[in-house]
């Protein structure tokens, strides 16, 4: 199992996609490749944070894609976040056929499409999966780069395969591929081909250099593909745990690491990860799954030193990790069980997302996250630091949502309700505000206190609402202001 | 102590070497003026058993009637060298500080005991003149390279509460509208009414014209204060209040259209003001009789309308009872205050003339937070500095506890003892060998006493426990020493 971990060497075993018959080879076989790269036209919606209440704005993109299976569309999440439309394009044709998103992950970037009538794509040839290319092996990349409308075809030559970032969600890195080919907006989502096999989909690019571009290599999209086997996409898991380099000789006797001995120490644990209770911080990781760890957090997989968490990104929630580590000189195996961790996704940019919002008597509450952090540009370190500590102290226990006052509207109402912009709401009527939900209940109870109390973290004083003002006060703010709904609490169901 | 205000704030006056040629004109006569030259040095921020560079001012005091030198508190501050010298630059004569204070942005200077001061005798001296008002006129001095004296002429244009050197503290000055022009010895001005001292000088916004003259007032508060030999600083009342002028926040407290009032969002514990049993919440309606406004103005008999802290900082002395009406849960309360100095803060704002404390240990510098620490992270500090750090001098509150200081990890220098340590900086300590660290002291003290052959110091950030071997990092300090440190621990 491990040696599939990196560099996955029969990964076609793992598609149940890739499997699907193909169509006889004839002709040109570059042809055939062609004609299964396609262009794809997204319009797109995009919630602005800022005004909640409004439609965000409209606009729209291109990106490619290629068929890996029958009716299947492989592409970039960010070719088709956001999209209210999309419509897919064969090379050769005027015509733009439906499609829609079938699974997105937007950890990993990758989205699988389907048009809504697949028969002009019948008979066309399904891409198949290669390996990680090697290090100066040349690829060929295809799409619809910008600078025309014809399909285009770049030449390239692996020059690193690392682990980065993966721009689309900002937090979660994979392991990339570098190639010396430009990658232009308009080529997301298409292949990069290897020996007539797909070793990648193009993704990123990097703004200040020239011809250099990325690729997600096959070992990732072999992942996702089977993440969704099951009909449900269901995220990459965590650890949980968050290590500190064993190199200090004090710090490795305090520890009791023998001399020259293995192991990383654990810095912290991510509450209710799948850790919690297992390990502490000061434990040494000694092994994941038989895969030694060094000092620097490290362990080697066929030759090659990748950090520890390789081994999670390869495995599914419900999946089983081994892990040996060191307690007070002690040895011990334990054996735990991965799970998403939603909590996390705080600092990831969320797509699709209709942002929720409560608005009551001019002031407008919205939950803490990425998309609204940027949004707003906080200045206040209380709630930089809020934010920043929300995983690692485990605020989200007690407060699933920090519920933000973003915005106060000019209202005689609201005159002298200043200094409380951006700040993270403590109580109302003194109950402790657990969710943007239980916000909106307290503010909008059936039986109110003379006076609403609205207390705020860091602010001298409480934000003081007289409840006989309140429904006069929405009524004309928000027709003041075009505010056509008073809050968005999200769908019913819990927040992903 | 309140919201702080728009301040026409270029720090100082344009420190201009060499001045401009001087029109043709017959001199002005000058009396009771002289220069001052210092030499000030601050420590390092980030090597804090350092010095920074020498900079050199030049400015001017003004000569009083018991022949000391008045000049304000930035040109003495951090002294290393001050002298006094003649307008024509015959004769200079080492000084030496009576008493500064840095809030009020005062000094008191006299010449080095035993000098020659005759040729300062014969300069005359400034008696100072009584309050201003609103569009009187005012002389501003400046000398010129060769001796001459400039005069220009001023108006008062206003009369507010100034912060016009340490951060935050604000005292009557006068803003004054005056054209003046760049001149050599420009960094502190002497301001006359009528032939007498009406104010120091202590900042000039060229774009807008507009001075600020520290007040006579808070010049005689400041001499009264030193009469005896003993400078014990302007007294303060210990209370952060909120405006309330939100007319819901107002029903919500109780208070009537008629009244003023300010509501008292924190008490320091300690102050005076906690001492007269004022709490959080309470409204302060009048303080020595003078009601006070919605928005923390009393109508004051001499200026009018000022912000109601001069009744405190620039009316009283320390040890002065004050008379505070409060409103507590709707109901009007009598309470007496003594006025006394601010507590001790958990981080200091200033640190003039004072050496930082530090502590170095293996290579891991300690430090007491303060203020000008995170202000050293550049203009944009507040957004730069580290958040935990910033969190805490926002929120002293929360980290009060426990704590007389807030000591944290500055740095870490690269040794032997510090290998895997060299990423870890700016992160707050806790505890060390099991001791709670409550200053620097504290953390001297649990230094002398490792746990199982150990240092073990506990931060408030990844890796939360920093191991030290005593015997390596024992060797690491005393390699330091021989290599130019010249001490290991600065303790307060």
């Amino acid at each position: 199992m491990n040696k599939l971990l990196l560099f996955g060497s029969s990964v076609a075993l793992l598609h149940p996609l890739a499997l699907a018959q193909n169509p006889e080879e004839t002709g040109n076989r570059n042809t055939d490749i062609y004609k299964s790269v396609v262009r794809i036209e997204s319009a797109t919606q995009v919630a602005d944070y800022r005004t909640p209440w409004n439609s965000g704005r409209f606009g729209g993109g291109t990106g490619s894609g290629f068929m890996i299976g029958p009716n299947q569309f492989l592409t970039n999440a960010h070719v088709v976040s956001n999209a209210n439309r999309v419509l897919i394009t064969r090379r050769g044709s005027a015509k733009k056929h439906a499609a829609r998103v079938v699974h997105i992950a937007h950890d990993c970037d990758l989205a699988l499409l389907e048009v809504e009538d697949d028969a002009p794509f019948e008979g066309l040839h399904y891409l198949n999966f290669g390996e990680v290319p090697a290090l100066e092996s040349q690829v060929r990349v295809i799409g619809y780069p910008v600078g025309g409308d014809r399909i285009s075809v770049t030449r390239g030559v692996v020059s690193r395969i690392d682990f980065r970032p993966y721009s689309h969600s900002r937090v979660d890195s994979h392991l990339v591929v570098q190639i010396d080919a430009a990658i232009n907006p308009g080529n997301s989502g298409g292949p990069v081909l290897q020996d007539g096999k797909v070793v990648g989909v193009a993704f990123q690019g990097l703004r200040q250099a020239d011809n250099t571009g990325y690729m997600i290599p096959t070992p990732v999209i072999q992942r996702f593909l089977r993440d969704i086997g099951d009909g449900r996409y269901d995220k990459y898991v965590d650890l949980g745990i968050t290590e500190f380099a064993l190199f200090n000789p004090a710090m490795r006797k305090a520890l009791q690491v023998p001399e020259n001995g293995l192991g990383v120490m654990v810095a912290s644990v991510l509450p209710t990860g799948p850790c919690d209770g297992v390990m502490e911080p000061g434990d040494v990781l000694l092994s994941i799954d038989n895969n030694p760890v060094d000092n620097a957090g490290n362990i080697e997989v066929e030759g090659e030193k990748v950090v520890l968490h390789e081994v999670v990104e390869r495995k599914f929630a419900g999946d089983n990790v081994k892990l040996e580590f060191l307690r007070r000189g002690e040895k011990k195996d334990v054996t735990v069980t991965l799970k998403a961790f939603p909590h996390s996704r705080i600092y990831a940019v969320r797509y699709g997302d209709r942002p929720r919002f409560v608005f009551f008597a001019g002031l407008v509450f919205q939950p803490l996250d990425f998309n609204l952090y940027s949004a707003y540009g906080f200045d206040s370190p209380r709630v930089r630091k809020i934010f920043q500590n929300y995983v690692r102290d485990a605020i989200f226990k007690e407060r699933e949502d920090v519920v933000v006052l973003t915005r106060v509207e000019s209202d005689r109402l609201t005159s002298f309700i200043t200094g409380f912009n951006g700040t993270v709401v403590d109580e109302i009527n003194g109950t402790r505000v657990k969710d943007l939900r239980h916000a909106h209940e307290l503010l909008y109870a059936a039986d109110q206190p003379e006076f609403i109390t609205i207390k705020c973290n860091g602010v001298a004083r409480p934000i003081v609402i007289p409840s006989t003002e309140v429904e006069s006060a929405n009524k004309r703010i928000m027709q003041q202001n075009g505010i056509f709904r008073s809050h968005y609490l999200g769908d019913s169901q819990p927040k992903s | 102590m309140f919201p702080p205000r728009p301040l026409f704030c270029c720090l100082s006056l344009l420190l201009v070497v060499g001045g401009l040629p001087a029109p043709a004109h017959a001199a002005v006569k000058a009396k009771g003026l002289l220069r001052i030259n210092t030499t000030t040095q601050t420590y390092n921020v980030a090597q804090p058993w350092e010095l920074n560079q020498p900079q050199r001012r030049r400015g001017l005091g003004a000569i009083l009637e018991d022949g000391n030198i008045l000049t304000t508190g930035e040109m003495a501050a951090n002294s290393t060298y001050i002298e006094f010298e003649s307008a024509d630059g015959a004769h200079t004569v080492p000084a030496e500080v009576i008493a500064i204070d840095y809030e009020a942005n005062l000094a008191l200077l006299a010449p080095e005991k035993g000098a020659n001061r005759e040729w300062i005798d014969k300069l005359g001296t400034l008696g100072i003149n009584g309050p201003a008002k609103i569009d009187d006129k005012v002389n501003i001095w400046q000398l010129e390279d060769n001796g001459d004296a400039i005069r220009t002429e001023g108006t008062v244009r206003s009369v507010d509460l100034l912060s016009t050197f340490a951060s935050g503290h604000y005292f009557l000055c006068y803003e004054v509208k005056a054209s003046m022009q760049s001149a050599s010895s420009s960094y502190t001005l002497p301001v006359t009414r009528d032939g007498k001292l009406l104010g120091i000088l202590a900042s000039y916004n060229s774009k807008d014209q507009i001075s600020d003259v520290v007040a006579p007032d808070i010049l005689k508060r400041f001499l009264e204060d030193i009469r005896d030999g003993r400078h014990e600083g302007f007294p303060s009342l210990g209370i952060a209040t909120v405006l309330t002028e939100d007319p819901q926040f107002r029903k919500w407290l109780g208070l009537g259209d008629e009244q003023g009032g300010l509501y008292v969002s924190r008490v320091l514990p300690g102050s005076g003001a906690d001492e007269s049993g004022l709490k959080k919440g309470d409204v302060l309606l009048t303080v020595n009789g003078h009601s006070i406004d919605r928005r923390g103005y009393y109508e004051d008999p001499t200026y009018g309308r000022l912000v109601w802290s001069h009744l405190v900082r620039g009316s009283g002395q320390v040890g002065d009872k004050l008379a505070l009406l409060i409103m507590r849960d709707g109901k009007e309360q009598q309470l007496e205050a003594v006025l006394q100095r601010p507590p001790d803060h958990l981080i200091p704002s200033h640190m003039y003339d004072k050496a930082p404390p530090y502590l170095i240990k293996g290579g891991l510098v300690f430090q007491e937070l303060n203020r000008p620490y995170l202000e050293a992270f550049g203009k944009e500090w507040r957004s730069r500095a580290p958040l935990d750090l910033l969190d805490a001098l926002n929120n002293p509150e929360d980290y009060e506890e426990g704590r007389k200081r807030l000591v944290f990890l500055s740095r870490v220098i690269r040794t032997p003892a510090t290998i895997g340590y060299d990423q870890v900086n700016n992160l707050i300590v806790t505890e060390a060998n099991g001791q709670k660290v409550t200053d620097m002291k504290s953390l001297a003290a649990a230094l002398t006493n490792p746990k199982n052959g150990l240092h073990s110091i506990r931060i408030d950030d990844i890796p939360y426990v920093i191991y030290l071997d005593p015997e390596a990092s024992d060797l690491v300090d005393k390699a330091l020493l021989k290599r130019g440190l010249p001490a290991l621990q600065r303790l307060p």
